[in-house]
């Protein structure tokens, strides 16, 4: 039977179930994006590959668990994350720098607005914004990259990472504050 | 250098700029927005940096809207390892 119109609950179901090819479609549907996620996020690529691998085999195994009240590409990028963190042995409440919101916005260029144009065509070009996106932290990268890249609504990113409203916002906005400064400074020439 | 206390319409640069994100991605309350909409008609610094902001991001969006495919090797070592997953 084919599969590639199958809508992902049905496959996930079917792959609960031992079908195999449904699971391949699955996993052939997802990847890229789920790869996307855990490089975005890791801090090395072997670390996004074992991840990506563990992420895959986890789903396999627990596809009789997923509910189906959120979306899958959600679950499988829940299922990536812990895959990360245990890849990582990431610490919870690790210390970071903290930079005052106002520096943050002056660097970002508040007040010192150049030629949005040209600031833009920069923009055209991937790996400038996947450099200055490496300036940021593992927690603002993966905030953004889930609200911003995959456009998960803020009420999916707050449960996919189990953090409050508030925090995440504030995340969000000092991970987006962040990166449009470090694009300015590779405008600037001093990064 | 700009001072983000100024003040227009009764909000500092400074709460314009901690609230920008809520302000773009609509979660605040509609008295709130016409407020910051209000600062924005009268302080420059504010809308050209709201609109460098938003402008920058929507750039992202499009720029890696598609996730790249997967290199060869990471395809072919996802599969072996659900490969062997599965079989066992």
């Amino acid at each position: 039977m084919t599969t590639s119109n199958t809508t992902d609950p049905t496959l996930i179901r079917r792959s609960a179930g031992g079908d195999t090819q449904a699971f391949e479609t699955l996993v052939r549907r997802h990847q890229a994006s789920v790869y996307r996620f855990l490089l975005t996020v890791a801090e090395e690529e072997a670390e996004a590959q074992d991840a990506l691998q563990e992420c895959f085999v986890a789903a396999w195994r627990s596809a009789g668990t997923f509910s189906g009240d959120g979306s899958a590409r959600g679950w499988l990028l829940t299922i990536a994350r812990n895959a990360l963190s245990r890849a990582h042995r990431r610490r919870a409440g690790e210390p970071t720098s903290f930079e005052p919101l106002e520096a943050l916005g002056a660097r970002a260029g508040w007040g010192s607005v150049g030629n949005p144009d040209a600031e833009l065509d920069r923009l055209a070009a991937r790996e400038s914004v996947q450099r200055a996106m490496s300036a940021l932290s593992s927690e603002e990268r993966e905030v953004l990259t889930l609200r911003d890249l995959e456009g998960f609504s803020g009420g999916e990113v707050v449960g996919m990472l189990s953090i409050s409203p508030s925090a995440m916002k504030s995340r969000l906005h000092r991970a987006r504050l962040k990166l449009v400064a470090e694009l300015k400074e590779m405008d600037d020439g001093k990064a | 250098m700009a001072r983000l206390d100024h003040e227009v319409a009764g909000i500092r640069c400074r709460e314009v700029l901690a609230e920008l994100s809520d302000y773009l991605d609509g979660e605040l309350a509609d008295e709130r927005v016409e407020q910051i909409n209000a600062h924005l008609r009268g302080c420059d610094n504010c809308a050209r940096f709201g609109g460098r902001f938003q402008a920058v991001f929507t750039a992202i969006r499009e720029v890696l809207a598609e996730p790249a495919p997967l290199d060869d090797d990471v395809q072919r070592s996802l599969h072996d390892s659900l490969r062997r997953e599965i079989a066992s």
